[in-house]
Parts: structure tokens; sequence; C-alpha cells
């Protein structure tokens, strides 16, 4: 019985390395492909997780539902202070609303008077948050809209606050979320009293950098961050959040959109506006008069 | 007599895979989208640890890696390379406990320790030596403690909910086929 066993044993250990080796070498190829070719590789990461997350979502949104409403629940206690608070915010609100409505009649006005072009109107396609990224060293959320909603990579998504992210990665029924937050997210922006522009620059914190400034001592904390649109990426003005000193003594920004709970997220579909490529070209004055040689000979075969 | 225990295994393959796909689940659950400031230890590590360590035979070669790349690919790491680490390490504790019948506890979490720990310190410098983007070392770090806390928290609950024990020399029929 013993000695049968050490022969299985010697018998299989060696074919098991050379497995464990295939297996290896196989999953160190797949990385160093996805070195060389990230893009393909991450379409078929993209294919996949469409595959597999959304068939999941019958469980997901259940679960996520209870989850708020449990979070709902513990914050009921401190329901009546809320309340207080938000009254007391709906009456500055008023006031606000009064002020802008007539601002935006007397600049509707202007703009008529000056027959100012405006951009056309953003248009968006509004999704459902399925999933995160599950890991904390990346931040993104899958959306249940994908290709068949006419996604495309790169779009701006926001949750009707401000700005949260760009869409990387679509599959058929759903599209992966890079957020602001994400170590690889780089949006350029516009900080608004001193019109400078500069870099947001996600870190994996809350509040992701602006890299790039060119004059810091204009900045000052409170002051509004949007997007600039520079590269043709973005669409120019949305609101990105506010400027704010971290503990570290970096220009940070504190986001307006609500990163602890996204749930519903706007996808703006932006349209590629018109590029002005040629520097521009002489404007010649219309030949008039003799007609070239080459014309000539032309015309005269055409008429004979 | 090979049925019934053959039916066992595949039992508990199968909740193996289960139980991956709960933690997966709830890790992918869009409950706080704010980046944490602490992360969690990953679960999956210790659990697949725990398996390969008490019954080998439950979570074979190709089980292993085809769970840890659905992860790779679903958690959004760079595919391959975690599950690389992970088969490795695993097949080290694996060839450690053959044949050693009941190992103490402490000895058991000390080897787990250093293999997850070599599992990171790889995973940081291999990402490093090929120039991808390598998430936040001082995080990275903290996870590995956290997963090495948490495995006597795994084991405990694989040993008593699951009822998994190392089987004794003289339980010659799961002996036979450890591997």
């Amino acid at each position: 019985m013993a000695r049968d066993r050490h022969n299985q044993i010697d018998y299989v250990r060696p074919v098991r390395r050379i497995l464990i080796g295939v297996v290896v070498l196989f999953l160190v190829g797949l990385f160093v492909l996805w070195r060389i070719d990230s893009p393909r590789v991450e379409r078929f990461r993209a294919a996949l997780v469409d595959r597999v997350v959304p068939s999941f979502s019958w469980a997901l949104l259940p679960v996520d539902g209870i989850a708020g409403m449990i979070e709902d629940f513990q914050s009921y206690t401190n329901i009546y202070a809320q309340n207080q608070e938000l009254r007391r915010e709906l009456r500055q609100m008023k006031a606000w609303k009064e002020a802008a409505l007539q601002l935006e009649q007397e600049n509707a006005k202007l703009l008529d008077l000056n027959k100012v072009r405006l951009d056309p109107q953003l248009t968006y396609v509004t999704g459902v948050v399925l999933a995160d990224s599950g890991s904390p060293f990346r931040q993104s959320v899958l959306l249940n809209v994908g290709a068949r909603d006419g996604i495309v990579d790169g779009w701006a998504t926001t949750d009707g606050l401000g700005l949260v992210g760009r869409i990387s990665g679509v599959g058929q029924n759903s599209a992966r979320v890079i957020l602001l937050t994400d170590s690889n997210s780089r949006i350029p922006v516009t900080l608004q009293p001193s019109g400078q522009h500069a870099i947001l620059a996600g870190d994996n914190s809350p509040a992701p950098v602006i890299e790039f400034l060119e004059n810091p001592d204009l900045v000052r904390p409170g002051d509004r961050v949007i997007s600039s649109g520079d590269g043709g990426v973005f669409p120019a003005g949305l609101l990105v959040g506010q400027v704010a000193l971290g503990t570290d003594r970096r220009i940070r920004v504190r986001l307006s959109g609500d990163f602890e709970r996204l749930e519903f997220l706007r996808v703006l579909r932006s349209h590629h506006s018109e590029v002005i490529t040629d520097p521009g070209s002489l404007i010649a004055p219309l030949v008039s008069g003799p007609p070239m040689p080459e014309g000539m000979s032309a015309t005269g075969e055409a008429t004979q | 007599m090979i049925a019934p225990i053959t039916g066992h295994r595949w039992l508990f393959r199968l909740i193996f895979v289960g139980l991956c796909a709960l933690i997966l689940f709830f890790q992918v659950l869009p409950l706080h989208t704010a980046p944490p400031r602490v992360p969690g230890p990953d679960l999956m590590l210790c659990l697949a640890f725990a398996f390969v360590q008490r019954r080998p035979d439950f979570v074979p070669l190709f089980l292993l890696t085809v769970v840890f790349l659905m992860a790779d690919f679903v958690l959004m790491r760079p595919p391959g390379l975690w599950t690389a680490l992970v088969l490795l390490a695993s097949e080290f504790l694996r060839n450690r406990h053959i044949g050693t019948g009941e190992v103490p506890f402490p000895a058991e979490w000390l080897l787990t320790a250093a293999a997850i720990s070599a599992v990171y310190t790889l995973y940081v410098l291999v990402l490093g030596l090929s120039g991808a983007v390598s998430p936040a070392k001082g995080m990275l770090v903290m996870q590995a403690v956290f997963s090495i806390l948490c495995y006597p928290v795994v084991v405990a609950i694989v040993h008593l909910g699951l009822k998994l024990r190392r089987p004794s020399p003289g339980d010659t029929e799961a002996v036979g086929r450890l591997r």
C-alpha cells in the first residue's frame, strides 16, 4: 500500500510541475500581452464583464437597495435637525432662484441683442450604477447602459450635481466609468475667477489634485473648478467642484458630485465639434481675363 | 465506493467557487463609491490558502486559475499576474503539507503570512519592473497586513462552518488523492 503511494507520487510530481509551469507561463503571457496591447485586452475585459456582471443585476440592485435603506434608517435619527437645515436652505434657495430667473431673462435678452450663437444643447443617457470596481485601488463604476444605447468611449458622466468621470470601456449592455478620483484619471479644467487652465489628476483619495497650474498665487480656496474642454475630449463648462487646500499643502478639489453614493449617472452625448486644422490659406482673387494655356487647349479639344 | 467521495469532493469544489463568487459579489456592490482610506483584507486569498492547506484536493489547479483569473478581470487588476503569483504560492503551501498530518495552527499561520507577503512583494516588484501603474504601495502593505490578520478568522469559519479538516494519516481514502 505504502509502496504503491510512493510510486504514484514519483510519477505524478513531474507531470504536475510541468502543468503548473504551463499554466503560470500562460498567465504571465497574458500579463505581458496586456502590457503590450492593452486596448485589445481591455476590450476583452469589457466584453467579459459585460457578460458576467449584468446577469447578476437581479441580485445586485435589491441588495444595494436594502443596504441603502439601512443606511437611510440610520440617518432617520437626525432627521429633525436635517429637516430644519433643509428649510433654512430652501429659504435661501428661493431668493437665489428669483435672482437666477431675472439674470436668465436679462442674459437671454443680451444674447439676442448680440446675436450670440450658443453651443448645441447637450443631451444625455441616464444609467443605473450596477457595480463598482470592487478593489480599493481602482475607482470606477459599471453602468447598465452600453453600446446598445449608443455610449461611446470618452464621454463625460455627471451625477446631476457635478462631473463624476468619463466612460472607459464599453460593452454591449454595460459601460465602465473611470471616476475622477481614480489614479489614472486626468481631466483638463479651468479655475473660474482666475481663468487658469490646469489638469485635475486623481490620486485615489477623495479630493483629486490640481497639477500644471501656472500661477498658484491667483487661486484661492473656494474657487470654482469647471471642465475646460481642452483637447476636445470633454464638453467645456461642466461643474467639477471647488478648490480646497489639502492637509499636505497641495491644491486639491472638493468634488461637487456626491461620490459617497453614486446611484444614477448621466452620460453626456458629446458631439464632435468642428475642428479647424489648417492655419488658413492665402485668399487670392478669382482669375479672370486670359485663361491658362492648358485650360485653353483643354477647352479647345472639348469644343471640337 | 469511489462515487460518494468523488461527489463529496465536487460538492466542496462547488462550495469554494460559490464562496469566492459571494466575496466578489459583495466587493463589487456599489455601496461606497468614495475611495476608502483603509483597504479591506483580500478574503479570496485567505480562503484559497485555507482550503489549500486543509484539503488540497478540493482546490485543484485549474479551479484556482479560473476563479482568480475571473476576479482579475472583474476587479480591474492587470490580468494574469495576481493569478500566477497566487498559484505559485498555493503550490508552495500545498507541497509543504504533503504527508505531514496535523500541523499546529501558529506554524501554519506563519507560513501563510510568509506566502501572503511574498505574493504582495512580487506583485509590486513585477508591476514596477514592467512599468505598469502600480497602486499605492502603502495601501497594498495595509491590505497584506489585514489579510494576514484575517486569516485565522477565515480558517475558523472554514474549520467550524464547513468542517474542513486535514485528513489524518489513517484516512486512506482521502490521503490517496490528496493532490
